[in-house]
């Protein structure tokens, strides 16, 4: 399975990765933005949703039905999201589209009408999707988690803070975008099929601009805490616990992605059979690797009811300790298995594709080719592991827990 | 593509479709049975029983059967429905065999009275899980309300009170009499050998009784009840509206699909434009969903309590609207394309293929190919759609609203505010 890469570079410095895969019949593609909820200023909790939003109602010579109708017309399926450092915002689609979509993202990005009427909708929007949040424990828990492991900004919420929401006006959010969307540091991304050399004489003739300075990096401030409880009258005790591991960039990386599928890669994990196949403490339980560009961390979640939840964060934590204290050959070669199939079983999704070599590029400089990571899966054992765990032990836990009961 | 078939003696049919260029395959067994086929009594026992097949069998503990799924790396899982229970695997195609052997012995589970016993809390954790989910809760509470005795209003995980009395003695009863080759299609799709998956199945479950086994079907128009259930915890509106639909065996059903993309798609359908659009709900949605020899519309709308009315009101005006104008060409073009252009994605993974080729068996016992389906879409014309809106009326609904106490708006703003400082 030889994969190709392709990659070009505009003179502004916007990166264009490309992967053909030649199964397929769609193409799919993504731009990350670089405006993610923890670059932008201090205040604007939230913005990066209402930008999300407000950048697709109208662009270039389109209002805003115009446009939605326009991207239905193609058959879209549209994503968008906001993370820690970027907005993406993409589609998948039968690949004849691609070029008719192109040209509408342009307008998204480049020219948004940002009508001051249509602003007020989209931040009522992102003020709703936050009160939602209340409804969805599960969802909110992890949201709390992230912001309170990871050092301030990184973490910060990408769906808000009520007040800041209220606060924020159409003009401070223009002002946002006009200072964010910086194409010098915006990566473009297909995967699937499509004519290399359409894509880059498109996206140059779209996107070609004068250089633009990156921003400053932004200051990293300290951890918020330890264990936050939130009230809630709910049925069950929602738990998330994170704790920090290495980054992609670390010569341990492989290492610690092995050793989080040792605790919950499969069903025959540690966490799912301790906690739930013996105990039946929980339905959901599992734990998975989590890293920004700056920091990384393993993150696991189990929802339990009130009078099972001590239990279950003790079992999960012990659970966590004991991983250094030896692991069985049969365990390393599982977990290497399932991390392999699931690198090929996800190389057949032009989505999947699209999305892991953007990712790549921004976290590594460089995409790594499916034979890398298989390589280097292959290079773990149960010393290489262990020997990371021994000199990486699990100390500090992030605790979060919204339900009817508060933990220890 | 290439399609397989074969029936063995007992009834059980396997299915293939081999596609020599995928980098994977998946398998499937696909048991017709589910929520609707259980009586009171045994509420729930289709879906705590798709969980008692992880448990192993005569010769397999549970954690000998997750660890030999776990030593193929592949990506297994089950589920249960009104009237399906599902397992399947994705996997790379060096090991769909042996997957396949696995799922097979699975089918025949020890059902241990021990394993029971600590699977039954698991259950219930699934239970309260799923009340934490207001967007689920509210779905299935309404279905309940629109099939109003139907057996396709049962709950498919039970009530914690019906899996408490439930016994393991009645579970390999229902086990027993609904597990029958003759009701259950082994499916394979993506890159796999037809022969050896034949010869596999051929061995191993021809020994498999036939069992008399069958379902009343019976169309049902719902109750079109109306229902308001209070819940304190809760901070928005949680609103289930459903509507009679048609089968899965009934030929128009692509014309019910588009006419769900139209009215309730997340973006760009009626609900969208005048629901979410100008933000007086932050969600709504419509689809359809065929059931066998039923079928429904379900639509979910969240909201603010504020706006309720004003939802509805405009819902309402949706509904008048489609029955008095109907649908455009225009609409039902992007309709179209989006479903297209769906379908050809989600079929480019052999799992997607699984899906829909076990589906297509359960509820046809006939093979229809991607472009066979593409064709339908395609042929779909505004009349058609026009003529299943005044037939079946979507905008005479069955409705469910899950929310707060409703003189408690202002205290659970205030509740709200304090968490969030306290942070």
């Amino acid at each position: 399975m030889k994969e190709r890469l392709d990659k070009y570079t505009l003179k502004n410095g916007m990166v264009v990765l490309g992967e053909p895969m030649e199964a397929v019949a769609s193409a799919a593609f993504g731009f990350m933005l670089p405006s993610g909820a923890a670059v932008l200023p201090e205040g604007c909790c939230g913005a990066g949703g209402v930008i999300a939003d407000w950048i697709f109602r109208g662009a270039g010579d389109k209002n805003s039905r115009q446009l939605g109708d326009a991207l239905d017309g193609l058959g879209l399926a549209r994503s968008r999201s906001v993370g820690s450092s970027h907005i993406t915002i993409g589609a998948a689609l039968e690949a004849g589209n691609l070029a008719q979509a192109l040209d509408l993202h342009a307008d998204i990005i480049l020219k948004p009408s940002l009508e001051e009427d249509q602003f007020e909708l989209a931040r009522q929007l992102a003020i709703d999707g936050l009160l939602s949040l209340d409804d969805d424990p599960r969802q909110k828990v992890m949201l709390k988690l992230r912001e309170q492991f990871y050092p301030s900004p990184l973490g910060r919420s990408p769906v808000g803070e009520i007040a800041e929401l209220k606060a924020l006006t159409a003009e401070k959010t223009r002002q946002i975008i006009n200072d964010n969307f910086n194409l010098s540091q915006t990566i473009f991304a297909v995967a699937g099929k499509y004519d290399l050399e359409a894509v880059c004489h498109q996206i140059e003739k779209l996107f070609e601009t004068e250089r633009q300075e990156a921003a400053e990096p932004v200051m990293l401030g300290s951890k918020a805490g330890k264990y936050t409880h939130i009230d809630n009258d709910g049925a069950q005790v929602h738990i998330g616990l994170m704790t920090d591991t290495v980054k992609p960039t670390d010569e341990d990386y492989y290492n610690a992605r092995v050793a989080v599928s040792v605790l919950s890669g499969g069903m025959s994990a540690r966490l799912f059979t301790k906690v739930r196949e013996e105990r039946g403490l929980c339905y959901a339980i599992g734990a998975r690797y989590h890293c920004l560009k700056d920091a990384a961390g393993i993150m696991c979640y189990a929802g339990t009811t009130p009078d099972k939840a001590q239990e279950t964060l003790d079992v999960i934590m012990q659970e966590f300790d004991k991983l250094g204290e030896g692991i069985s050959e049969e365990e390393i070669q599982r977990a290497k298995v399932g991390l392999k199939s699931s690198l090929i079983l996800s190389s057949e999704s032009s989505s999947s594709r699209a999305g892991a070599i953007a990712s790549d590029y921004y976290m590594l400089g460089r995409v790594r080719g499916l034979d890398e990571i298989k390589d280097k899966i292959e290079a773990t054992s149960v010393n290489s592991v262990l020997g990371f765990l021994r000199s990486n032990k699990f100390k500090d836990f992030t605790v979060v827990t919204i339900g009817p009961k508060c933990l220890k | 593509m290439e399609f397989k078939k074969k029936t063995l003696s007992n009834g059980l049919d396997v299915v293939g479709e081999v596609n020599k260029s995928a980098k994977s395959a998946a398998v499937g067994f696909f048991v017709k049975t589910g929520s609707r086929d259980e009586s009171e009594q045994i509420n729930g026992v289709s879906h705590f029983l798709e969980h008692m097949l992880f448990k192993g069998t005569e010769k397999l503990s549970a954690l000998e059967v997750n660890e030999a799924f776990d030593r193929t790396g592949a990506q297994f899982n089950a589920f249960t429905s009104e009237e399906n229970t599902v397992f399947y695997a994705a996997v790379l195609p060096e090991y769909l065999l042996e997957v396949t052997g696995l799922w097979i012995e699975l089918m025949r589970p020890a059902l241990r009275d021990d394993d029971f016993s600590i699977e039954k809390n698991v259950i219930k954790e699934e239970i309260a899980m799923y009340k934490d989910m207001p967007s689920f809760d509210v779905m299935d509470q309404c279905r309940t309300l629109h099939f109003d005795g139907h057996p396709c209003g049962n709950s498919v995980l039970g009530s914690e009170a019906s899996i408490d009395n439930l016994t393991a003695e009645q579970m390999r009863d229902y086990f027993a009499r609904r597990y029958a080759p003759n009701n259950m299609v082994l499916a394979c799709a993506g890159n796999f050998d037809w022969d050896q998956i034949c010869s596999i199945a051929a061995n191993s479950c021809s020994r498999w009784q036939k069992q008399a086994v069958g379902r009343k079907l019976e169309h049902y128009g719902g109750s079109k009840k109306k229902k308001r259930v209070e819940k304190s915890n809760l901070a928005r509106e949680h609103i289930c509206l459903m509507s009679a639909g048609l089968s899965a065996q009934d030929p128009r059903r692509f014309a019910a699909s588009l006419l769900g993309i139209i009215v309730g798609d997340n973006v760009g359908s009626r609900f969208f434009w005048e629901l979410v659009d100008k933000a007086l709900a932050d969600a709504a949605t419509m689809q359809f969903g065929a059931m066998d020899g039923t079928g429904a519309f379900y639509s979910y709308i969240s909201c603010s309590t504020d706006n309720v009315t004003k939802v509805l009101d405009t819902v309402s005006d949706i509904f008048q609207s489609l029955s008095k104008n109907g649908i455009t060409e225009d609409e039902l073009r992007k309709a179209k394309n989006k479903v297209l252009s769906a379908l050809v994605i989600k079929n480019e993974l052999p799992m997607g293929r699984l899906v829909d080729l076990g589906f297509n068996w359960i509820y046809l016992e006939k093979y229809r190919t991607v472009q066979d389906d593409i064709s339908a879409i395609k042929a779909v014309t505004v009349d058609d759609v026009n003529v299943l809106i005044e037939q079946f009326n979507p905008g005479e609904f069955t409705q469910l609203s899950l929310g707060p106490a409703q003189d408690r708006g202002l205290k659970t703003e205030n509740r709200r505010q304090r968490t969030d400082s306290d942070l």
